[in-house]
């Protein structure tokens, strides 16, 4: 059984809770422990942009608390997954980490340079496998034709993850997908960012990227966009109605978090395990087409 | 922005080796300006203003007030595609980070992110305790979360991240 520090980021604790709860419901299932730091802070990805030390700092701070429990990192958030494994990546430098633990050692922290940093997607894909997925799934959801997103950072910078995934043309995430017999359906702007990460500079070019994928998703008979990370959620689901407005569009995709997806499939409650009912894009229709 | 002429005379010529020698930004030098980065970018797409092979080329020629003082550099999605695209390693994302490093020194930062780090600084997530979010999480058998800022504080302080202000207009 594996054993993970659950990382769960700045947004998803406090705006997406449904993406928690059915996290930690399928870790579970699965036999996934984790582990709660309540010391855990910030990932550090947007301190980057006043400095990049600090940004650097707080990832190694969180790094070096899940280190003194001798536990990996489990990640939901892609822009967590990316910034904290970046660091693992240049933290593997000993001159680096010296340097860093020079600083650290002020609010009595060290860093080694033992933890591994995976996404919840990634445990599933790599450690739970496609075959045990598949055995567990009880539900019928061949019906459900989806758009997969993957989250930029689930797959760049790819130096930072060990060669996981090609970028340009992910597979882990159809796979997934296609584990739990729902279909995944490719499109031209699959590897279009979300912007969340310039949400707070500018609304206008999140929007027009928001409907720029949209608009490709329109009239290819989608139930449903499966995303990985809640930024991305936030992004296609709740601006999606704002976006509506300001372009005078009328989407209603629904946008749902694999691990919901997955535990649909599995049997969970929507309601009390998966927080289906905190959508703010009704789930109905897909719910309608699982049996 | 961006479209006046330019005369040489006021290129900054040390401006390219200021931000070579921050090692995120050090790739910079092998850059010949073919424009895959630009070609990729989502935002430029959207917003053809914003140029990553423009800015790019006006670090290397020295335009270090152009830059610095410029809306755009702020405006990067972060979806890493210009390194995935770049033909010679270049890390753009990184070397924008620099940039903006650099002009938030200079008082050029937006204050969206000067807030995000005063509020990282007191609860070490980039939200502050709400009590919708709080008694949600309650009503959901979600643990409580500490959010206990103590440590980001001292680490943002360690930085001097903690000294940048924003510009007077902002």
């Amino acid at each position: 059984m594996s054993k993970y520090a659950l990382f769960l980021g700045c947004t998803t604790p406090t705006q997406t809770p449904q993406y928690e709860m059915s996290a930690r419901w399928i870790c579970k299932y699965f036999g996934i422990e984790i582990i709660d730091i309540k010391d855990f802070i910030c990932c550090g990805i947007n301190q980057i942009n006043l400095s990049i030390e600090a940004g650097f700092l707080m990832a190694a701070t969180n790094l070096a608390l899940a280190e003194s429990k001798k536990l990996d990192i489990l990640t939901l958030c892609a822009a967590c997954t990316g910034a904290l494994s970046e660091a693992t990546e240049q933290l593997k430098d000993q001159e680096i980490r010296d340097k860093i633990n020079n600083k650290l050692q002020t609010i009595g922290l060290e860093y080694r340079g033992n933890v591994k940093v995976r996404h919840i997607s990634r445990v599933l894909y790599e450690d739970v496998g496609g075959e045990r997925i598949k055995k567990g799934a009880k539900k019928d959801l061949s019906k459900l034709r989806v758009a997969p997103h993957y989250g930029c950072h689930y797959l760049k910078p790819k130096s930072a993850f060990e060669g996981f995934e090609e970028p340009d043309n992910p597979k882990s995430l159809h796979q997934l997908i296609s584990a739990i017999g729902a279909r995944p359906v490719n499109y031209e702007t699959l590897n279009l960012c979300c912007g969340g990460k310039v949400f707070p500079v500018s609304e206008d070019l999140v929007d027009s990227l928001v409907q720029k994928k949209l608009d490709n998703l329109k009239n290819k008979r989608i139930d449903a966009m499966v995303l990985q990370c809640q930024t991305c959620y936030l992004m296609y689901s709740d601006r999606q109605k704002e976006t509506n407005k300001k372009y005078g569009k009328r989407h209603n995709l629904p946008i749902i978090l694999y691990p919901q997806l997955l535990g649909l499939a599995l049997g969970a409650d929507p309601v009390k395990n998966l927080g289906l009912n905190l959508h703010t894009i009704s789930m109905d229709k897909v719910l309608e087409k699982i049996t | 922005m961006f479209k006046q002429p330019v005369s040489s005379s006021d290129f900054d010529r040390n401006f390219r080796s200021e931000v070579v020698k921050y090692p995120d930004a050090s790739g910079l030098s092998a850059c010949f300006s073919c424009g895959a980065c630009t070609a990729g970018c989502p935002i430029h797409e959207v917003f053809p203003e914003y140029n990553p092979r423009k800015l790019a080329k006006m670090v290397k020629l020295g335009m270090r007030k152009q830059v610095l003082s410029s809306p755009y550099i702020w405006d990067c999605a972060t979806c890493h595609n210009c390194e995935q695209r770049c033909p010679q390693n270049v890390k753009f994302y990184n070397v924008l980070n620099v940039l903006k490093n650099m002009a938030a020194k200079e008082g050029h930062a937006p204050f969206c992110w000067i807030k995000q780090t005063e509020q990282v600084a007191k609860t070490g997530i980039v939200f502050p305790t709400e009590e919708k979010w709080v008694k949600r999480r309650e009503e959901l058998s979600l643990p409580p979360l500490k959010l206990d800022g103590k440590k980001a504080k001292k680490i943002i302080e360690l930085s001097g991240a903690d000294k940048i202000k924003a510009e007077d207009s902002k």
